[in-house]
């Protein structure tokens, strides 16, 4: 994980977070050039800066969550590589191509939907498409059943959308998104109002969009719990400036080790444990002990001082953390630095 | 993206689908110019029927120039406002503009795929109401004298320009100031009260050449009617149509490359 306030490079990302709780598999990693990259990228409006000098390597075939607080930045961000706004300092490129330069042939191959997806609310589903289509061009339109199907509006298609419901219209945006064939999808909040079971559709939709057809999805979001479900590699983002980006398992991770021990003496152990030098902080809690570590890797030492002094360890794991402790603790502690 | 004529065409045709399964806005152009033109028939008809020695037959050349004037300075450019309102601030009001320049398709190719879709929804409407007009004039001739071949195809060119010149100009001011709303009010307002009012005053004198509906009024082929003429030479006449179909959509399709999506 690579956390800072300043401008952030990162180099030689290794893609090992394959979301183990939803039994997601583990995304190849794409020797190509990355699917968006930006440099010291900065927008300003007048005296506000909602992005500042930002620095992403968004790798390709890995969902990649960009995770803030409503107003961190991130639709701003978003609108300026889509070329919608421009920057005011910075670079950036999309599927390698720099933006707003070659910013026709880069969204040639983006599907992205920006804040909300919009329809005619008084045409059908198809009939939607099929404009969206006719913009795109002519391969375009041979694909619009198979995009209704793969989103599980094919029995809907024929329907007014000013009937569809949020979690139906989210569908349908991301079908027009497929449209072109995409190599890189950029979804905004796309669980947005969606009720869990439409949150675990786009969910799955995702990862099947990742895993099964090997696109890059990019999704901005304010929901911890949804990025750490779906993504492989996110960036959290505050104040406009990236406070951290990594694999999900290394953005969770604690830097020092974090550890639960269950054992048959617990306030022995605690009472052993006190005063070693290689323990920061421990405490009882719920029949066991948490302790954050000094250093990583000194799990087993303290495994065997327990053993050594006659105590039964039960249970020694890591202590993992959810994304939203860790963006919580990030975020709170900028606030008070600042 | 290069655009080529098959995109184009695809583009046209999306774009005359949106405004065509609009059917509110499609029952309302179609209200505009046939209700009127039901009702002065039908009453027309009925005077006629109940009292032939005072009031003529409702059909004929005269009732043809009335015709006209309803479609081609009245009614029929309220039709072609509403049509190219919606086919110019249409995608802003829905939400579609930015999905659509996500494409990457330029904002110039969007924006002029709308003009001959609107243009071509407007012309189906005014030639629905001109075919029962023309039927209704020939009908209820009576012993009244009827357009000739010759003066119906004219007639029919003139409604194609007069019309297709409006919506333009809607199309361009609704895509300029990006409300569909506002667009209507003002080009009603201006083609019902307004201009008609400049037309007539004849102090302003050669000043009046510069308002599209003195010119049309001008070229209008057949006989005439109760409308004021404003005389001019017929390539002034060429030129301010084509200062109104260059400038309006010309602002319309630069606020539609600036547009902040």
């Amino acid at each position: 994980m690579y956390a800072t306030r300043g401008a952030l490079t990162v180099t030689g990302m290794e893609i090992t977070h394959a979301n183990q709780m939803e039994g997601h598999r583990r995304p190849a990693v794409d020797q190509r050039e990355p699917a968006v990259e930006t440099e010291g990228l900065t927008k300003r409006f007048g005296d506000r800066t909602a992005v500042d000098d930002v620095s992403l390597v968004v790798p390709r075939g890995v969902a990649y969550g960009f995770l803030g607080h409503n107003g961190a930045g991130k639709t701003t961000l978003i609108r300026v590589l889509l070329g919608l706004t421009r920057a005011s300092a910075g670079r950036a490129s999309v599927l390698g191509l720099p933006v707003p330069a070659q910013r026709a042939r880069a969204l040639a191959r983006v599907g992205a939907i920006v804040e909300e997806p919009s329809f005619y609310p008084h045409l059908t589903g198809y009939e939607n498409l099929t404009i969206a289509a006719a913009v795109r061009g002519p391969e375009t339109r041979k694909r619009i059943d198979g995009v209704l199907e793969r989103v599980g509006l094919d029995k809907r298609s024929r329907d007014r959308v000013g009937t569809y419901s949020l979690g139906m219209r989210q569908r349908l945006g991301v079908a027009r998104c497929l449209l072109s064939d995409p190599e890189l999808l950029i979804l905004d909040e796309p669980m947005n109002g969606l009720d869990p079971g439409g949150m675990l559709d786009v969910r799955r939709m995702i990862r099947a969009l990742v895993e099964d057809e090997g696109r890059t999805v990019f999704v901005s979001s304010h929901l911890l719990d949804e990025v750490e479900k779906t993504c492989d590699v996110a960036a959290i983002i505050d104040g406009g400036r990236v406070i951290a980006q990594g694999s999900i398992e290394e953005l969770v991770a604690d830097e020092a080790g974090e550890l639960l021990i269950e054992c048959d003496d617990t306030d022995r152990a605690l009472a052993l444990l006190a005063g070693d030098p290689t323990v920061r902080e421990l405490r009882a809690e719920h029949g066991a002990l948490r302790m954050n570590l000094r250093a990583r890797n000194q799990a087993g030492e303290i495994n065997a001082r327990l053993v050594a002094a006659g105590l039964v360890v039960g249970r020694l794991e890591p202590a993992r953390r959810s994304l939203e402790d860790r963006f919580l603790e990030m975020t709170t502690r900028l606030e008070v630095a600042a | 993206m290069t655009l080529d004529a098959t995109v184009a065409r695809q583009m046209i045709s999306a774009d005359v689908l949106r405004l065509r399964k609009k059917r509110g806005m499609i029952a309302l152009a179609l209200a505009a110019v046939l209700v009127p033109l039901v009702i002065a028939t039908g009453y027309d008809v009925i005077r006629h029927a109940s009292d032939p020695a005072h009031y003529g037959p409702a059909g004929g050349l005269h009732n043809f120039a009335r015709l006209l004037d309803l479609l081609g300075i009245f009614m029929g450019p309220v039709a072609a406002i509403l049509i190219g309102a919606e086919a110019g601030a249409g995608d802003l009001a829905a939400g579609v503009f930015r999905d659509n320049v996500l494409t990457g398709r330029s904002r110039t190719a969007l924006f002029l795929a709308r003009i001959p879709a609107a243009v071509a929804v407007t012309l189906t409407v005014i030639a629905l109401a001109f075919a029962i007009g023309v039927a209704s004039t020939f009908a209820f001739a009576g012993g009244l004298a009827t357009p000739s071949l010759s003066v119906l195809l004219q007639a029919a060119a003139w409604l194609a320009l007069a019309n297709a010149v409006v919506c333009v100009v809607a199309l361009g001011l609704a895509s300029l100031t990006g409300s569909r709303p506002g667009t209507i009010t003002a080009l009603i307002g201006w083609e019902l009260v307004l201009s008609p009012l400049i037309v007539q005053a004849v102090s302003l004198g050669s000043l009046r050449r510069g308002l599209l509906d003195g010119v049309l009024i001008f070229l209008k082929p057949g006989p005439a009617s109760g409308a004021p003429v404003v005389l001019m030479p017929v390539a002034v006449a060429v030129i301010v149509i084509v200062a109104w179909l260059l400038a309006i959509p010309a602002l319309g399709a630069w606020r539609m490359r600036t547009r902040d999506a």
